[in-house]
């Protein structure tokens, strides 16, 4: 006879007021001698663990090919947490959470190591009460990912049919070009259903990112204007002012366009232009980014070098400090033509966007740290205000600042004192950062929870990644076969060529 | 001083050296009642309040049985450099202090002093009376009222006083600080029972056994009100122990013991336990009592257990976890519902 299973519910968390607590589980880190699993992954869990947020049965295993005990994989563990978390780790805590730390060393293209590990984790199962339920987050070389899966898969366990969840995170890069993104999303699909894949992009965790979707979406004032009729250009800027430092050579085989552009800036840009989403899900939220993607005009070849620019810093100054040039950097080739500035100029072919240019720019060595979205209004269609008295007075521009000093910023016309009619632009700041003063979440805490209790809204999707990539791939061939990177400065906003990507439409770039 | 000379000096004082105006970021209004003896507490409570939740302070010092009239006002800001730039942010603070027949009268004070547009909160940090006109007037003015179980002396009269509160439909919402405070406890304990195959013990709990400290047997009865109002336990009968006190209940599959010993001295609450039909759980204050173990034995062998931070319990901490707060708590109420009926008992 067939058995019912009755699922009973934990009435005790049947209130609001109680945050929820993921189900039981284990990590299994891929690449877990590496840096990611040292600064990010383990202080986020440990916070977590701090903060009553993970579950009691939880277990982390790491694999990676150095040979080390557990206790050997715990205590680098905790000298990385002492570094990001000097003189606040609770020796408790730890102790209690180092408890569900474990390590095996193993060579991920072998399949012995996936065998072992299946048992290792079946023996949590029953001695931590992880229940079946596993996470496979693979932080290992982006070279590794389809073997990895692909022997996850024949070991059987990206399977859920035993109850339990599988899930697999991918950190980005996906890829390197439209084609290695959909081979890579190809391998993974034959194995996992895409409701188990979270490709992370750490930029969606962070919380002036979403803020951008609670201004847009939760205010009513700004969507009749968020259009056409009344938006001139749009300026998507992340810049920041440090160098490559010790990643030389992933910059080298990376560049500006790969590491910042395809992700982070694509990000941006769907959460500026999409459509309001009916919900705050995740089909919802991804479905109405993919829509942006998808409506991007993409830039020909022969379009490249009018729509796309792309720099390298030279030597320069940076906030008083004399900086050296990429092509010293450590790790970089003397004669490397890769971009470490990329200014595009996207048009988003849709109704609500017709005839807008986004302007997108992203750069290292720049004068500051900064990631804006400004939204640059039309002119008044007349003033009554004759010539000397609105001289100075430009157009309205609402500026949403992601970092620093998270805030909005709106420039409006406004009278001078005094006799007669002068008028002149005035910044009228609202750092809403600042009016809850709680620490924001690491973003790193913030997804991992989200991926722990099941919710996809702030990953992406395939069609996401492959959209982005869909988007760059006409530059980057464009490039190849021109090699040449336009010099600028450290400390300066870029080349000389990005502000002629504007100067040709009659605009110029904002100074953030 | 008039409303309208408050509101100028609020400008003055949030003047830059350079003249221009710190910003003023408010997220509410914060109305604090209380009295002379508590005043200098509560206002240090709302000024480090006002770093994380900028808001419009309004302090309430009144004495109505003095029987001259008197009224003081008293204006400060409290401004923090933000980010890169340095802007100064700034949150208000409104010390009202009166006697005699104006504290009879408060609301018509705070009242003009409430920022427009923002929620109003009003905080009775000690003994209230929910009957006097007095509260009545300044409940009008608010969106939900917070007040401290865990503050009175006669804490059986203050459990039903505020769940009278809580169920009248005409008064706005009800928050607890006691309640808030007991948020990590209630917390850890449910988290004892998400594994599913542990869930079906929570059904099968017949007894409880909480250690608290003399003073914290109004927690204590909070607490066992929440679990028998979640888990559908019915008072039964009471009595006191050579421990402590002990409530029979009356449960889905039969009699439930929830003993109350006050045996603690450093802890209002220092330990739970609930003896399921195979598995006994446990949530512990730390020696340190910053941090919490739970754990999960069946008979001799510990099958599970983990150490997390249990929180901060500041005031000012406790205050701004309510502040997040809207609308009815159906748990509390439920919770003091069932206290009262074990109060009755």
């Amino acid at each position: 006879m067939a058995e019912t299973q009755v699922v009973r519910q934990n009435v005790l968390r049947d209130e609001g007021r109680l945050p929820p607590v993921p189900e039981p589980g284990a990590m299994v880190i891929f690449g877990a001698s590496g840096d990611l699993t040292a600064r990010k992954l383990i202080p986020a869990l440990y916070d977590l663990a701090e903060g009553r947020r993970l579950p009691m049965e939880f277990a982390v295993v790491g694999i990676s090919r150095t040979e080390m005990s557990h206790d050997e994989f715990r205590n680098r563990l905790r000298d990385g947490l002492e570094e990001q978390r000097a003189g606040s780790v609770s020796e408790d805590v730890w102790e209690s959470f180092s408890k569900g730390l474990f390590y095996l060393p193993g060579d991920s293209k072998k399949p012995e190591t996936y065998e072992e590990l299946k048992d290792f984790l079946k023996k949590l199962d029953g001695e931590r009460g992880t229940s079946g339920n596993r996470i496979f987050y693979l932080s290992s070389s982006p070279s590794l990912f389809p073997t990895i899966v692909e022997r996850l898969g024949e070991a059987g366990m990206s399977r859920e049919d035993d109850g339990g969840y599988s899930r697999l995170v991918i950190e980005k890069p996906f890829g390197r070009d439209l084609e290695s993104a959909r081979h890579l999303n190809g391998d993974i699909l034959r194995y996992f259903r895409e409701k188990q894949i979270y490709r992370i992009d750490h930029y969606l965790g962070k919380e002036t990112v979403q803020n951008i979707l609670a201004l847009r979406f939760s205010n009513g004032i700004f969507e009749p204007v968020w259009n056409q009729h009344y938006v001139d250009h749009v300026q998507i800027t992340v810049a920041e002012d440090i160098g490559v430092g010790t990643r030389g050579a992933f910059y080298e085989e990376a560049g500006a366009l790969r590491d910042i552009v395809q992700n982070h800036v694509m990000q941006v840009l769907c959460l500026t232009a999409m459509e309001p989403p009916v919900a705050f899900d995740a089909d919802s939220l991804r479905e109405e980014k993919v829509k942006v993607l998808k409506a991007v005009r993409p830039i020909s070849e022969d379009e490249v070098g009018e729509a796309a620019v792309r720099g390298q810093y030279d030597g320069g100054w940076v906030f008083g400090e004399e900086v050296r040039g990429y092509r010293e950097e450590k790790d970089v080739a003397a004669d490397s033509e890769t971009e470490t500035y990329v200014a595009l100029k996207l048009l988003v072919d849709n109704w609500r966007w017709a005839g807008v240019p986004f302007y997108v720019r992203a750069g290292k060595r720049m004068p500051k740290k900064a990631t804006e979205i400004s939204i640059q209004f039309h002119k008044t269609p007349h003033t009554p205000f004759s010539g000397p008295d609105t001289e100075g007075l430009e157009p309205n521009v609402l500026v949403i600042r992601v970092q620093p000093e998270e805030g909005v910023s709106l420039k409006i016309g406004a009278k001078v004192p005094g006799s007669g009619f002068e008028v002149r632009s005035v910044n009228m700041d609202l750092l809403y950062g600042s009016a809850f003063m709680e620490e924001a979440p690491d973003a790193y805490q913030r997804l991992l929870l989200d991926l722990m209790l099941g919710d996809p809204t702030l990953f992406i999707r395939a069609d996401e990644a492959e959209g982005a990539w869909s988007i760059l791939q006409p530059v980057m061939e464009g490039w190849s076969k021109d090699g040449h990177a336009a010099r600028y400065p450290a400390g300066t906003w870029g080349p000389d060529e990005a502000g002629e990507l504007l100067g040709h439409d009659g605009r110029e770039w904002r100074r953030p | 001083m008039s409303v309208e000379q408050i509101e100028r000096e609020f400008g003055r004082l949030r003047m830059n050296e350079d003249g221009t105006l710190g910003l003023r970021a408010s997220v509410l209004n914060l109305v604090a009642v209380t009295d002379e003896a508590s005043a200098g507490e509560i206002t240090r409570v709302v000024s480090r309040l006002a770093g994380r939740f900028p808001c419009r302070a309004i302090v309430m010092i009144s004495d109505p049985d003095e029987e001259t009239a008197n009224l003081d006002i008293r204006v400060s800001a409290f401004c923090d450099a933000r980010g890169g730039s340095g802007s100064q942010v700034c949150a208000e603070q409104v010390e009202v202090h009166t006697e005699g027949p104006p504290a009879h009268h408060l609301q018509s004070l705070a009242g003009p002093l409430l920022l427009p547009d923002l929620p109003v909160f009003l905080w009775y940090p000690g003994a209230f009376s929910a009957d006097s006109a007095e509260f009545s007037g300044m409940a009008d003015l608010a969106d939900r009222v917070i007040v401290n179980s865990g503050a009175a002396p006669d804490h059986g009269a203050c459990l039903r006083e505020i769940s009278g509160l809580a169920q009248d439909p005409a008064m706005p919402a009800v928050g607890d600080l006691q309640w808030v405070g007991l948020s990590p406890w209630r917390s850890l304990i449910a988290d004892l029972f998400d594994p599913p195959d542990r869930r079906g013990e929570l059904g099968q709990i017949h007894r409880v056994e909480i250690l608290h400290d003399p003073r914290g047997e109004s927690r204590a009865l909070l607490l066992t009100g929440w679990l028998a109002a979640s888990l559908g336990w019915r008072p039964e009968s009471a009595r006191e122990t050579d421990r402590g006190r002990e409530f029979a209940f009356a449960g889905p599959s039969g009699e439930v013991i929830v003993a109350l010993d006050p045996g603690s001295e450093d802890a209002s609450l220092r330990r739970v336990r609930l003896y399921g039909e195979e598995l006994t759980f446990q949530v512990s204050r730390h020696r340190e009592l910053s941090e919490a173990m739970s754990t999960v034995m069946r008979g001799e062998d510990l099958l599970g257990e983990r150490t997390v931070h249990l929180g901060f319990f500041d005031q000012d901490i406790i205050l701004g976890e309510e502040l997040r707060f809207r609308g009815r708590d159906e748990s509390y109420a439920a919770a003091l519902r069932t206290v009262v009926e074990m109060i009755d008992l």
